[in-house]
């Protein structure tokens, strides 16, 4: 494809696919959202049985 | 971190300027074009339109299958009363959350599932694609049965109602241009409101309506868990994950910035309206087997509605719901699969955009392709446990909104990436509420599920 610079001016500089390929940094977490973090891995290792419980349920329900 | 450190710009980037532009920039770059041609000519209506699509798509591609069943069984089992204004309230919440999602695409040009990749790390990064692909190919299986089940009402076999579901679904990636892949979605998707005639062959009662919006009620045989459960399965029909990360990426996707950001939210907030009084003429349309009683507990999809309102709203009205339940499974596998292929490539770092190629696009087509067709072999399959899959979506969904609600929060609030769009306290406020009532409401169903008799009735 013909490469056109007023075109592509178009665009903002970092919405180019080559700029947003390049990651950003990982986030320095504070204490606050590093217990937050913890808490949201607790629920989820609650979460996930309930999901397995429901669909075994589910699966052995008579009307299925 | 500095401003600039984030701000990777085209000259921070090796190579030379040519050889740094894709097909698919260049593609974005037409569009962009004509936005900017469009805003400095001052023609803000055209503008809106040019600038629609993400906000319109994901609010009437989560009215799907299993969605307006949920209406359809609301309807049903209480007519028209609480539900109404409730309806109205949970796309309230939708619009409060996805417009977080508008902010955090044009501030930082990024999708949602490499936004949480790169700054909370990969443990949450897997994470969050790994329960948005499953949950996904679960919901797709659900929107095949809704396409399945439509067919069976107009006479087609299921392979053949599925066959076609899954070659419009394929055939629509194959455009290979954002643009007119959302053009022909949000024309597919207008059928959304065949629900607004049927419900107008209900011949509704004005007064009604008005007194359920004034009062939010009545609400007949009151607060037990099928109540609930219609209340959990109505939050599930407006508010879900997978709808989080397609908005975030297809606003990256269609090229939208800061400057785009009051008509990003417009769009959001017409198609949360859009999506709302399609949901409640669902619930207007099905309300007459509520008035004759009709027992809607067996009922496994909205062709079972559509057969049981023909004798009520007549041939007319049953056929319209009977095409906006296929309509409603075919829009949203459409979106869903999308949304599994932006996630899965943005957390491998692999190109994900409807403006690639095949070529330089393998796993981002692939993946719809393949969730695609798996979804639809699945319904396919004699004996599967659909039924099953589709209780255990519903439960999915209610339970992983909280950890996806709260990234999306955290992210909002990532000041060096959101700069001057970082939540302010309102949307927090806001944010917050909705993250701890659907905490709490997603509890309550993990504790109805184990427990289903702990609230009686």
């Amino acid at each position: 494809m013909q490469y056109d610079p007023t075109l592509i001016s178009a665009l903002e500089p970092d919405q180019l696919a080559a700029a947003t390929m390049r990651p950003f940094p990982r986030r320095k977490l504070g204490r606050g959202v590093l217990a937050l973090l913890i808490l949201l891995r607790v629920y989820i290792v609650i979460a996930i049985p309930i999901v397995g419980y429901a669909f075994v349920h589910a699966l052995l329900a008579p009307h299925q | 971190m500095s401003e600039n450190a984030l701000n990777l710009g085209l000259s921070v980037l090796p190579g030379s300027a040519e050889e740094r532009v894709t097909h698919e920039d260049v593609l974005r770059a037409r569009d962009r074009l004509k936005i900017l041609k469009t805003r400095a000519a001052k023609s803000p209506l055209r503008l809106l339109w040019l600038l629609a699509g993400p906000g319109v798509l994901v609010m009437l591609g989560e009215n799907d299958g299993p969605s307006m069943v949920s209406y359809a069984t609301t309807g049903a089992t209480y007519g028209i009363g609480f539900f109404v204004p409730f309806i109205l309230l949970t796309f309230l919440m939708a619009f409060v959350v996805q417009e977080m999602t508008v902010r955090l695409g044009v501030a930082t040009h990024r999708g949602h599932a490499e936004l949480i990749f790169q700054r909370f790390g990969p443990f949450w990064g897997y994470f969050a694609m790994g329960d948005l692909v499953f949950g996904n190919l679960l919901t797709l299986v659900t929107e095949f049965i809704a396409i399945q089940a439509g067919g069976l009402y107009f006479g087609l076999p299921s392979w053949l109602s599925v066959a076609i579901g899954v070659a419009l679904v394929i055939g629509s990636l194959a455009f290979r241009r954002y643009a007119t892949w959302e053009r022909a979605l949000m024309g597919l998707a207008a059928f959304n409101l065949l629900f607004i005639p049927a419900a107008l062959l209900a011949h509704p009662s004005g007064a009604d309506l008005a007194h359920a919006l004034a009062t939010w009620g009545p609400l007949p045989g009151g607060m037990g868990t099928a109540f609930l459960t219609l209340v959990l399965a109505d939050i599930g029909a407006t508010v879900t994950p997978w709808m989080i990360f397609f908005q975030q990426s297809a606003v990256v996707d269609k090229g939208l910035t800061r400057s785009d950001l009051p008509q990003g939210r417009i769009d959001t907030a017409i198609g949360a309206a859009l999506a709302a009084v399609a949901a409640i003429a669902t619930l207007v349309a099905t309300a007459p087997l509520f008035a004759a009683h009709v027992d809607v507990s067996q009922f496994a999809s909205g062709a079972d509605f559509a057969t049981a309102l023909q004798p009520l709203i007549g041939t007319t009205g049953a056929t319209l719901f009977a095409l906006g339940i296929v309509e409603a499974g075919l829009v949203a596998a459409m979106t869903i699969s999308t949304s599994s292929s932006y996630s899965l490539a943005e957390t491998v770092s692999a190109r994900h955009s409807l403006n690639l190629d095949f070529a330089h696009g393998r796993l981002f087509y692939g993946v719809a392709v393949a969730s695609t067709l798996l979804a639809g072999g699945i319904v396919l399959i004699p004996g599967a446990p659909l039924l099953a899959m589709t209780l255990t979506v519903n439960v999915i969904a209610t339970l992983l909104m909280a950890p996806a609600l709260l990234l999306l929060l955290l992210l909002a609030n990532d000041r060096e990436i959101m700069r001057d769009l970082a939540n302010g306290w309102w949307a927090n406020l806001a944010g917050g509420t909705i993250i701890v009532t659907i905490s709490v409401i997603g509890a309550l169903y993990g504790v109805i599920t184990v427990f289903p008799n702990l609230l009686g009735k």
